[in-house]
């Protein structure tokens, strides 16, 4: 079936003309890809947490759609370095707590601002990648993994206790004042009318316009020089150094630019929440990401917001539901079932994996295939049908 | 003019002599096969000349300048490429990206800022991407993905990758290694038709002496990690010390 697929379009690169044709049709796409992205952000808090019945089933809520993009942002940064560059950073904590701390110590001290909480944070967090990176990447494999992770660990103590009088220690960063959008908008407030129905806040619709922003950057990326370069590396790093690609320095930007998205994400993370725990640094925020990312699917673009998704719904939703019971009865299956929703995010992630190694992008993916295969079929088995019936008379 | 010249070249494993004072001379438009036998330090030399591995002593000129010294990927950029014993491919890439990726390298250098830019406009990249696959026989088969073709296609495109990496000097490591006498066959008249095409200086490493005596216009043969005879095919033929040392019983 590829096969027919891929002959036409490899007669149309043979001819120059129908490049230029082929290139604006790539355009056309990214447009569609960020157009439906958009669409979609824009009608998910309304789904989630207001239409009826959809959301009664859900139960989802406003602040909770907010965290998925924000951790969406972080995820989808993760995986240029992890799915399309091959690369597992264990310490990217460091960006994204990084960050968080870095615009909210902005806002106490210089200005609450959001647009320049977002742009100190994410500065900050280039210039902490570009030097992590710097260090890390001198070694390879399980090695990287170790010294990204203890990096990250370094940081998580000296938030915790020397820097304490930036950082506010233990207790995380209180107090932040985030100030309104423009010197008008306050970020809390409802947007009004239709707006308000569908988006919410403009604390969502400010962290949307980010994350439809990441979406249309991780395009770009992906069908630029670097996502080729990106995917040779994670395919072949030793081929692509002697086909005369300087390897180290792709990395280093591949690290770089996931550190950017980590940058955005936490410091709208702060943003989010007016504060900033301490936990925000800690390894487990390192692992949180990598599973994240694996169960939606890692070297997919929109796969990994999938895998941000289902984690924080059964992290903030399932983990308060009193008692499973059969659905319309009121015979408990299990007691204080939110209670074991570590467990049930565990098994959810050994079955996707074990089952489907490509995660939840690559579960759609092959519903689509075989929804594909059977329309196909259908229409074949009709055309013969109909062959057949009109020999018979 | 001299394109590449090894100065006493030399590369100690601990106490194991792997390259012993090697001066080795390759032309422009030159041909040359280095043959020996097994553990002769072959695949050392190679491995020196590319920069994979540091040399003990000596100096490695490529037009004239020391590479010593040098990253691998700098080496490529100067124009010096390798294509590997065993198929090294992108496996999930397409046949056409694998094209792209050396053309990249070699259009718009080691390393660049375009990651915004879309790849699709990259016009010189895939010009040089699609002659190199027309080159290599494999232009009809530009969007399977790579580990899909067969294992002789396989190593037609690790030529390929080699040679859309536009080098001036193309180092082969046993470009035949593993292959059917067709795949054989059709790989010497694709070296053949490179040749004549595009003009390439070729060093190859190769234990198939037909082919070796067929296609070199100079052998070099190496045993213990030393050259011990260099000439024409018919002088090598003739030559005792290397009857000797390495062909011994072989009918030539």
């Amino acid at each position: 079936m590829s096969e027919k697929d891929a002959n036409p379009s490899a007669k149309d690169a043979l001819v120059g003309g129908s490049l230029f044709g082929r290139w604006e049709k790539l355009r056309g796409r990214e447009g569609t890809v960020v157009g439906i992205t958009a669409v979609l952000v824009a009608v998910f808090p309304y789904l989630f947490a207001r239409a009826p019945v959809v959301s009664g089933i859900l139960q989802g809520y406003q602040s909770l759609a907010t965290l998925i993009l924000i951790w969406g942002i972080f995820a989808i940064g993760f995986d240029l370095l992890l799915g399309y560059t091959g690369l597992l950073s264990f310490g990217h904590a460091a960006f994204w707590g990084g960050a968080a701390y870095a615009a909210g110590i902005v806002a106490k001290n210089v200005s609450g601002d959001p647009i320049v909480m977002v742009v100190s944070g994410t500065l900050f967090a280039v210039l902490l990648a570009w030097v992590l990176g710097f260090l890390s990447l001198r070694r390879g494999g399980i090695y990287f993994s170790i010294l990204t992770l203890a990096f990250a660990q370094m940081f998580y103590y000296m938030a915790a206790s020397p820097l304490a009088f930036l950082t506010n220690g233990e207790n995380g960063l209180t107090g932040v004042e985030v100030g309104s959008f423009l010197g008008v908008i306050h970020l809390e407030a409802d947007v009004p009318s239709v707006g308000g129905m569908l988006l919410g806040t403009w604390l969502y619709a400010f962290v949307g316009v980010f994350f439809v922003g990441a979406i249309a950057v991780a395009y770009r990326i992906l069908n630029s020089p670097y996502g080729m370069v990106f995917r040779a590396i994670r395919e072949n790093e030793q081929r692509a150094e002697f086909v005369g690609l300087n390897v180290w320095r792709y990395k280093l930007m591949a690290f770089i630019i996931s550190g950017a998205f980590a940058g955005v994400a936490g410091s709208l993370f702060t943003i989010h929440g007016a504060y900033v725990p301490l936990q925000s640094l800690f390894w487990t925020e390192s692992g949180d990401i990598v599973v994240m990312t694996v169960l939606g699917g890692a070297g997919s673009m929109f796969g990994p917001v999938l895998g941000v998704g289902l984690y924080l719904y059964i992290e903030n939703i399932v983990s308060t539901i009193q008692a499973l019971t059969i659905p319309f009865t009121d015979i408990v299956l299990i007691r204080d079932f939110g209670f074991y929703w570590h467990l049930l995010l565990g098994l959810v992630f050994v079955v996707v994996v074990w089952v489907v190694p490509e995660g939840l992008w690559g579960i759609l993916d092959r519903l689509r295939t075989f929804a594909a295969d059977l329309g196909s079929k259908a229409a074949k088995r009709l055309r013969a049908r109909s062959g057949n019936g009109g020999d018979g008379r | 003019m001299t394109l590449l010249e090894t100065e006493n070249l030399v590369k100690e494993f601990g106490g194991l002599v792997a390259t012993d004072d090697v001066n080795l001379t390759v032309e422009e438009d030159e041909r040359v096969s280095i043959i020996g036998p097994n553990g002769a330090g072959k695949s050392t030399l190679i491995n020196l000349i590319t920069r994979r591995l540091d040399p003990t002593n000596g100096d490695i000129r490529f037009k004239g300048e020391s590479i010593v010294g040098l990253e691998p990927h700098e080496v490529v950029q100067r124009g010096v490429s390798k294509s590997f014993q065993t198929a090294s491919i992108f496996p999930d890439l397409t046949v056409r990206e694998n094209a792209e990726i050396a053309a990249l390298a070699s259009e718009r250098g080691a390393f660049g800022f375009e990651f915004l830019k879309h790849r699709d406009s990259l016009t010189d990249v895939h010009d040089v991407a699609r002659d190199t696959l027309d080159s290599v026989g494999l232009l009809d088969r530009a969007n399977t993905v790579a580990t899909d073709l067969p294992y002789g296609d396989k190593r037609r495109l690790e030529i390929g990758i080699a040679l859309a990496s536009d080098p001036d000097l193309l180092l082969m490591d046993e470009p035949t290694a593993g292959m059917s006498p067709e795949e054989t066959k059709s790989t010497v008249d694709l070296i053949e038709q490179v040749k004549r095409d595009l003009g390439l200086t070729f060093v190859l490493v190769e234990h198939d002496m037909e082919i070796v005596f067929s296609i070199s216009d100079r052998i070099v043969v190496l045993s213990r990690g030393g050259i011990i005879a260099e000439g024409t095919p018919d002088e090598i033929r003739g030559n005792e010390a290397v009857q000797e040392a390495y062909l011994g019983g072989v009918e030539l």
